[in-house]
């Protein structure tokens, strides 16, 4: 680095100052915190912060370790994110490939595709736990009325079907994301490739194996990244989709880490969750990292 | 280009996408205006009969807390966006056009913090507040909110900047103008519309936002929108007229702007991804 | 008007140096254009002098004033971007006025002025419009206006006719020419198309990898150049070059059956060099016959309007010549050529230097 000038010196201070309450907010919300809550995971306090704080080394994360309860959450929360992405992918290309076609009624279309992105997840859980409602809901009325089944499901009662629910749930909220990502990267794709494909004798199949995915892997590893965070980190669809229910087999690692610290006050074994969950985040970011790498 | 597929397979695929993209907020919709024999029927009702807009004159009269959790929810949401728009803007525009140095890492340290679990933040965020008094203000939510939303507004408004010719803003140096002068007379009126986008995102994400909004507002009063109808139904009752009603109005901002400013958002969200 | 000097001035990115030791004095009034290739360094040295790029070596004085640390703005130069740079959100005015506005010039003078430079450049009519409802000429010359409301002690030019067709380029070229002559201010222009450098420029400098390979008129750079690459560089087409080697008192072509007489040449030790010959400098046709006479064969003939060029193989040498197009010769023809000895040029192969002709 070749040493700094006058007017570079002026230009960095300037920069700097520019930067600078976005950097003091970041560590305010984002940094301090995680922090706090590593610190916190080693010792023993109370979340009104009027106990003096007491170290205790490993003490919490061995507790969560040999917690059948934690170990539930951490199952959930990997089954859902491995139930959920590969779907909003599928879906997302599908429904990408559908937009990137001209019709008429495009911008209807186009809605219809941000507007599951657009709803708050909290208000999204509850417009689908009445429709999932076993007694009232629209979804047992269909399959009674049509004699699918005889009796009422119970979709969000029942284990493995409220999995399946809340994957849904999902699905229909973040595909049209994934979907926007992918028309992105689809609408960069020069027309010309695909002209040279026709001359080449291309199918409409070979097109899509031999152009399109090959270079969508981008957008497509974007989208896949960010998606898996969001599933690793879900808090508010089985807050109040299912609360967690039925005993337990929604309960996300979020979740469950909400409900220590704030319904059992448990404030260091919590925080010792959200670092084990915070781990866990961090760790799928560098294998996606590592991914895009190699393959490149 | 010549088209090969066959146009009647494709606006049935429309189509069916668009039916299931909006039922879910359809049947909303018809929920909220059925009377509550309508809602709790067998054999249930498809299409409300009669139609009523009973629910809503009940929202207006028996539960203000519900409008109050909406009118929080553009009081927090408007001063995020501007926070995060004034200060994420000028961030953005220094870390993509000045040149510094320490550009690079600020920028990835921006992307790594963005990946923090929300959850994660919860214990010391609460405390944190809770200390500095900042727990049920509008300040408070604000405040974290801004921090939550500004690594992505930073993002998008760099991405932005980038594409504007940076001959522009050398001329602006020769013509004799400061830094903070050519972001304001220079950048932000030929950015508005990278602005709009980032402001509408920054928008939706905060009226959105769950884990904060339910640990920082721990007062009914001060509630956002999806938290006060979230918390509304009691422990073995839920009034689904109400909730449905409330749901409506609360949706109804977020996707009016969202329907207005379309082109705006898919814009934004995707700057970048064609690269 | 200004002294501009540039004292072994260099530019580093990290590891990467993309200028080094540039020496150049620039006299009050002259017309400097700095010419090369792209990637040569020659933005990058006028983008130095702006003061947008940092100086991380050597010495810019203005007048005698050490600028390396001054702001732009205050180093009394005025710059004209290849892409305008006008501000797309205000008017023509205030595009013009901005200098001024921010140099808080009163609002009459900054009038006044504005619509003599204004009228000077025939601006007056648009002068309420905004860029984007201008063509590219006029557009081009919002630019060069607010560069000169501010009279600058120095004009800085970033390949400024670029991104204008061939025609008004050519009419751009002279009314800056006469814009030139008229104010008289010290201009250094930055192109890399070396008619508008032999047109305009007092001196040439002509840049290769971030190094000055010649400073000198037009005439000079044309006539003599100092080196292999300037030889390349100026001329279109570009210079025939032939490898030579010893032989006896003559020389002969490598690889070729073509043998030339003793050259005009301080050859000194050397046993191989470099011989350049301009296509314009062939004489062919000439029936005379000499020891710089050869025979030789038409390749391949392209008209080009008032010329032609002949790819000629010349005893197993292949070279292009310039002739006059109204009656060249065929492909196929057989006929004789001749290297005028005085315009013939040679270079040390190894360093590139040209040869000194013998006194």
């Amino acid at each position: 680095m070749p040493a700094m000038t006058v007017l570079d010196r002026r230009r960095h201070w300037t920069g700097g100052g520019f930067v600078l309450p976005t950097i003091l907010l970041i560590a305010l919300v984002l940094i301090y915190p995680v922090l706090v809550s590593v610190v916190q995971s080693f010792g023993q306090s109370d979340l009104g912060g009027t106990a003096p704080y007491r170290f205790v080394g490993l003490q919490h994360y061995i507790e969560i370790a040999g917690s059948a309860h934690f170990w539930n959450a951490l199952g959930v929360t990997l089954i859902f994110a491995a139930g959920s992405v590969p779907f909003e992918l599928v879906i997302g290309i599908g429904l990408a490939l559908l937009m990137n076609e001209s019709f008429r009624g495009k911008s209807i279309a186009r809605l219809a595709v941000l507007f599951p992105w657009a709803l708050p997840t909290a208000l999204n859980a509850l417009m689908w736990r009445w429709m999932f409602n076993s007694d009232y809901g629209v979804f047992n009325a269909v399959v009674l009325q049509t004699h699918l089944a005889s009796r009422p499901i119970d979709w969000l009662g029942e284990p493995t079907l409220a999995m399946t629910s809340m994957i849904v749930v999902a699905v229909w909220k973040t595909s049209s994301f994934m979907a926007l990502i992918i028309l992105a990267g689809l609408q960069a794709i020069p027309g010309e490739l695909y002209e040279a494909g026709r001359m080449d004798g291309m199918t409409r199949w070979t097109e899509f194996r031999e152009i399109t995915l090959p270079l969508l892997r981008a957008p497509i590893l974007v989208a896949l990244i960010l998606r898996s965070m969001d599933a690793l980190r879900t808090f508010e669809l089985p807050f109040n989709l299912t609360g967690g229910g039925p005993i337990d087999t929604t309960e996300s690692l979020s979740l469950y880490a909400y409900k220590e610290i704030f319904a059992y006050l448990k404030f260091n074994s919590g925080s010792a969750l959200v670092v084990v969950q915070f781990l866990v985040v961090f760790a799928m970011s560098v294998i996606y990292i590592i991914a895009l790498r190699r393959r490149d | 280009m010549l088209k090969r597929r066959p146009r009647p397979i494709l606006y049935v695929l429309v189509a069916l996408s668009a039916l299931i993209s909006f039922f879910p907020i359809i049947w909303l919709i018809l929920t909220s205006v059925k009377t509550q024999a309508g809602v709790y029927a067998w054999p249930p009702q498809y299409w409300p009969d009669p139609f009523t807009a009973k629910n809503y004159v009940a929202i207006f009269t028996k539960s203000p807390e519900l409008l109050r959790s909406i009118l929080n929810s553009f009081i927090v949401g408007t001063g995020v966006t501007v926070v995060v728009l004034v200060l994420g803007g000028m961030a953005g525009y220094a870390l993509s056009r000045l040149r510094l140095r320490f550009a690079g890492p600020t920028m990835i340290l921006i992307l790594a913090v963005s990946m923090f679990p929300p959850v994660s933040l919860l214990p010391a965020i609460f405390q944190n507040f809770l200390q500095l008094g900042l727990l049920n203000t509008y300040a408070g939510l604000i405040i974290a909110h801004s921090g939550l939303f500004l690594p992505i507004a930073v993002w998008m408004l760099s991405s932005y900047f980038g594409t504007l010719p940076i001959e522009l803003e050398e001329a602006a140096r020769m013509d004799g103008m400061g830094y903070l002068r050519i972001f304001l007379t220079v950048i932000l009126p030929l950015s508005w519309p990278g602005f709009v986008a980032t402001g509408l995102i920054v928008f939706i994400f905060s009226w959105n936002e769950f884990p904060l909004s339910l640990v920082l507002m721990t007062q009914s009063a001060m509630r956002t929108a999806p938290v006060a109808i979230s918390l509304y139904p009691g422990e073995y009752s839920f009034p689904w007229e109400t909730i449905s009603t409330a749901t409506v109005l609360a949706i109804i901002p977020i996707l009016a702007v969202t329907a207005i400013f379309q082109k705006q958002i898919v814009g934004g969200l995707t700057a970048g991804i064609g690269k | 008007m200004a002294q501009v000097r540039l004292q072994n001035l260099g530019k580093t990115y990290g590891a990467l140096s993309v200028v080094r030791g540039v020496d150049l004095s620039i006299d009050d009034g002259e017309f400097v254009v700095l010419l090369g290739p792209s990637g040569c360094g020659k933005s990058t040295t006028l983008r130095m002098i702006a003061g947008l790029e940092t100086i991380n070596e050597g010495e810019l004085t203005i007048n005698g004033t050490r600028m390396n640390d001054v702001d732009p703005k205050d180093r009394g130069v005025a710059m004209v971007f290849q892409n305008y740079a006008l501000y797309p959100h205000k008017t023509v005015f205030d595009n013009m006025a901005m200098a001024l506005k921010l140099s808080h010039v009163a609002r009459p003078e900054i009038q006044r002025r504005v619509a003599e430079v204004a009228e000077m450049l025939g601006l007056t009519p648009y002068l309420e419009r905004k860029p984007a409802a201008l063509s590219g000429g006029q557009r081009q010359r919002v630019a060069i206006g607010r560069a000169i409301v501010r009279t600058p002690e120095v004009f800085l030019f970033d390949e400024p006719l670029s991104n204008l067709d061939a025609k008004l380029r050519v009419k751009m070229r002279m009314e800056l020419q006469q814009l030139h002559r008229r104010l008289g201010v010290t201009s250094i222009y930055v192109t890399h198309d070396q008619v508008e450098a032999m047109t305009m420029a007092d001196r040439i400098v002509i840049m290769d990898a971030g190094e000055v390979a010649q400073v000198g008129t037009p005439r000079d750079v044309y006539d003599r150049p100092a080196n292999f690459f300037v030889a390349g560089f100026i001329g279109s087409p570009a210079m025939n070059f032939l490898t030579l080697r010893r032989a006896g008192e003559g020389w002969q072509a490598e690889g070729a059956a073509l043998c030339l007489p003793a050259l005009p040449f301080d050859t000194g030790k050397l046993d191989r060099l470099t011989l350049g010959i301009r296509p314009e400098h062939i004489e062919v046709g000439d029936q005379t016959t000499g020891p710089w006479c050869f025979d030789a064969k038409v390749e391949l003939a392209e008209l080009l309007g008032a010329d032609a060029l002949l790819n000629l193989g010349v005893d197993g040498v292949e070279m292009l010549a310039r002739v006059n197009g109204t009656a060249h010769p065929e492909r196929g023809d057989s006929l004789r050529v001749k290297l005028p000895p005085d315009l013939l040029h040679a270079f040390d192969p190894a360093t590139g230097g040209a040869l000194p002709r013998k006194a």
